[in-house]
């Protein structure tokens, strides 16, 4: 260690770097979205609540195999119907219901739909879930899943820039307050 | 005053009222301004859900504690526990007997006669003041001692090591001060300090800072706040106190920080005087009155104290005392053989 540097350390140089970044920090603009009055409005890569639709399924039992905690429970049986005058067999969703309270929005059953456009998608922008009884409001059959209030149609594929914070306005990519220069 | 009831019963009366409730209202606002404060440094918002805008929180958090129970643990020390708080407390409102916060006079022509706003000028006020806020640590010990708890214990232990380390710089700190203004007068400070025409916080630079760093390690505050360390000892000292009991701690220790704030102000930073209160060509400065004077910078030190706890992390305890013994206390001392010499030299105060 030279002298000069030495010297330096006697004085509170770092005190003083310490006490500019608190005071830096303190005439920041506030990062608290104040909740139940301001709503923060999520972006449209956000994994909110479901949403379903019967008409794409093709009942493959894909998105409950991808399932990590196994919380998709499908029952179906099959139909003949007349397709051009010949017999064909066709599968029939009679349940399609998900236990949402374990949930924890993975998206691996989206990613595993192999429909065009998928037939399951969180992609919703909802996050207000919370609910009283939690076996009755929070156990989805697949009438509610097409239903529920706030549902919104699929909104397509969403490109990786429009990132997945609430009201994050650069999408994921702005600077953290610490690398802000 | 010619009538003496007056003069030593009503207007003393009236004074000690008006400074106590004062100063409990500004300790309760301090600490919602600690708690707002550290949020802005935090990029948070704070308290701001009682109406309006989080400004009577103070007075919520107040009834909260005036109606919570009061709990004794069961092996306590019953009557020392109680006294505990009050032994804090008493020394803190104390103090401001002698804390002068504007000169003599008569309240913008309220008043027929000039009346002096602060109670009493003793002519050893700086001893009374060193001497009462001391005894303040008494609470601290012996609350944590009748609680009976291990961590109310260290919590204790660590306070009075830590008064003990720091009260010693501190005090030459202080003694620079007296050599500069030849009196152990409060109010007599003050006015050297206006002979002067500096505040003595430009020749005592050194001791200003020791002063303060002192005041921050006796008021048991961050970077100092050993005593009440929650990552070790849960709450410290008042583990174990809750309702009012817990109150009186609280408003101790912010009582405390004015007291320090408001010492530090009257002995480095000129009291209610502007700054270079010689100098004419600041005269147009003097339309703020002294007390506003007084209580801006009283104010800056409490934003400082909350500064520092926003910003610094808390001292290991061998770092505390080595800081204590091995640092402030020569670096006092040697200040103190400098500013002799120099008064010695380019004269004091005649």
């Amino acid at each position: 260690m030279s002298l000069g540097s030495y010297l330096a350390s006697l004085l509170p140089i770092d005190l003083a770097q310490g006490l500019g970044v608190t005071g830096r920090f303190f005439f920041m603009r506030k990062a608290t979205i104040q909740y139940p009055d301001v709503k923060p409005v999520p972006k449209p890569r956000f994994r909110g609540m479901f949403g379903f639709n019967e008409e794409r399924c093709i009942v493959c039992h894909n998105c409950a195999k991808a399932c990590p905690i196994a919380i998709i429970h499908i029952r179906d049986h099959f139909e003949e119907i007349e397709v051009d005058g010949k017999k064909k067999k066709k599968k029939v969703l009679d349940r399609f219901d998900i236990d949402v309270k374990r949930c924890m929005f993975c998206g691996l059953c989206e990613e595993a739909c192999p429909t065009e456009p998928v037939a399951i998608w969180l992609t919703t922008m909802s996050y207000e879930m919370a609910a009283y009884e939690r076996n009755e409001r929070l156990y989805y059959d697949k009438e509610r899943l097409q239903n529920w209030d706030g549902v919104q149609p699929y909104p397509g594929v969403v490109s990786p820039e429009a990132g997945q914070l609430p009201n994050d306005p650069t999408g994921g990519k702005a600077a953290k307050p610490e690398e802000r220069r | 005053m010619a009538n003496p009831w007056i003069a030593y019963l009503v207007v003393p009366f009236v004074k000690i009222v008006v400074i106590l409730l004062v100063l409990i209202l500004v300790a309760a606002y301090l600490s919602f301004f600690e708690r707002k404060i550290l949020a802005y440094m935090q990029i948070r918002v704070g308290p701001n859900r009682v109406w309006p805008r989080g400004w009577l929180q103070p007075i919520a958090d107040a009834l909260k504690l005036f109606v919570k129970e009061i709990v004794i643990p069961a092996r306590a020390e019953r009557l020392v526990y109680l006294l505990g708080p009050v032994i804090m407390i008493i020394p803190a409102l104390v103090v401001f007997s002698v804390i002068p916060f504007a000169p003599e006079g008569t309240f913008f022509g309220l008043l027929k006669q000039p009346i002096a706003p602060y109670l009493t000028d003793v002519n050893i006020g700086i001893l009374f003041l060193l001497g009462v806020s001391s005894v303040g640590v008494y609470g601290v010990i012996l609350g944590g001692w009748a609680s009976n708890n291990k961590f109310s214990l260290m919590g204790g232990l660590r306070s009075a090591a830590q008064l003990v380390s720091y009260e010693v710089p501190m005090g030459f700190s202080v003694v620079a001060v007296l050599l500069m203004a030849n009196s152990l007068s409060l109010v007599k400070i003050v006015e050297a300090q206006k002979n002067a025409g500096v505040w003595y916080f430009l020749p005592g630079f050194v001791a200003a800072f020791i002063y303060f760093a002192c005041g921050v390690a006796e008021t048991n505050r961050n970077p100092f706040d050993l005593p009440e360390a929650e990552s070790e000892l849960v709450a410290g000292f008042h583990t174990e106190y809750s309702g009012m009991n817990f109150a009186f701690y609280f408003l101790a220790e912010y009582a405390n920080m004015v007291v320090i704030s408001a010492v530090t102000t009257v002995l480095f930073f000129g009291g209610w005087l502007r700054p270079f209160p010689n100098v004419a060509a600041l005269a147009f400065l003097d339309v703020i009155p002294p007390f506003v004077w007084f209580a801006l910078k009283v104010g800056f030190f409490l934003y400082c104290y909350i500064w520092f706890r926003g910003t610094f992390p808390r001292y290991r305890f061998d770092q505390l005392m080595a800081l204590g013994w091995k640092v402030f206390l020569p670096v006092s001392l040697v200040n103190l053989l400098v500013i002799g010499l120099g008064v010695l030299l380019i004269g004091g105060p005649r």
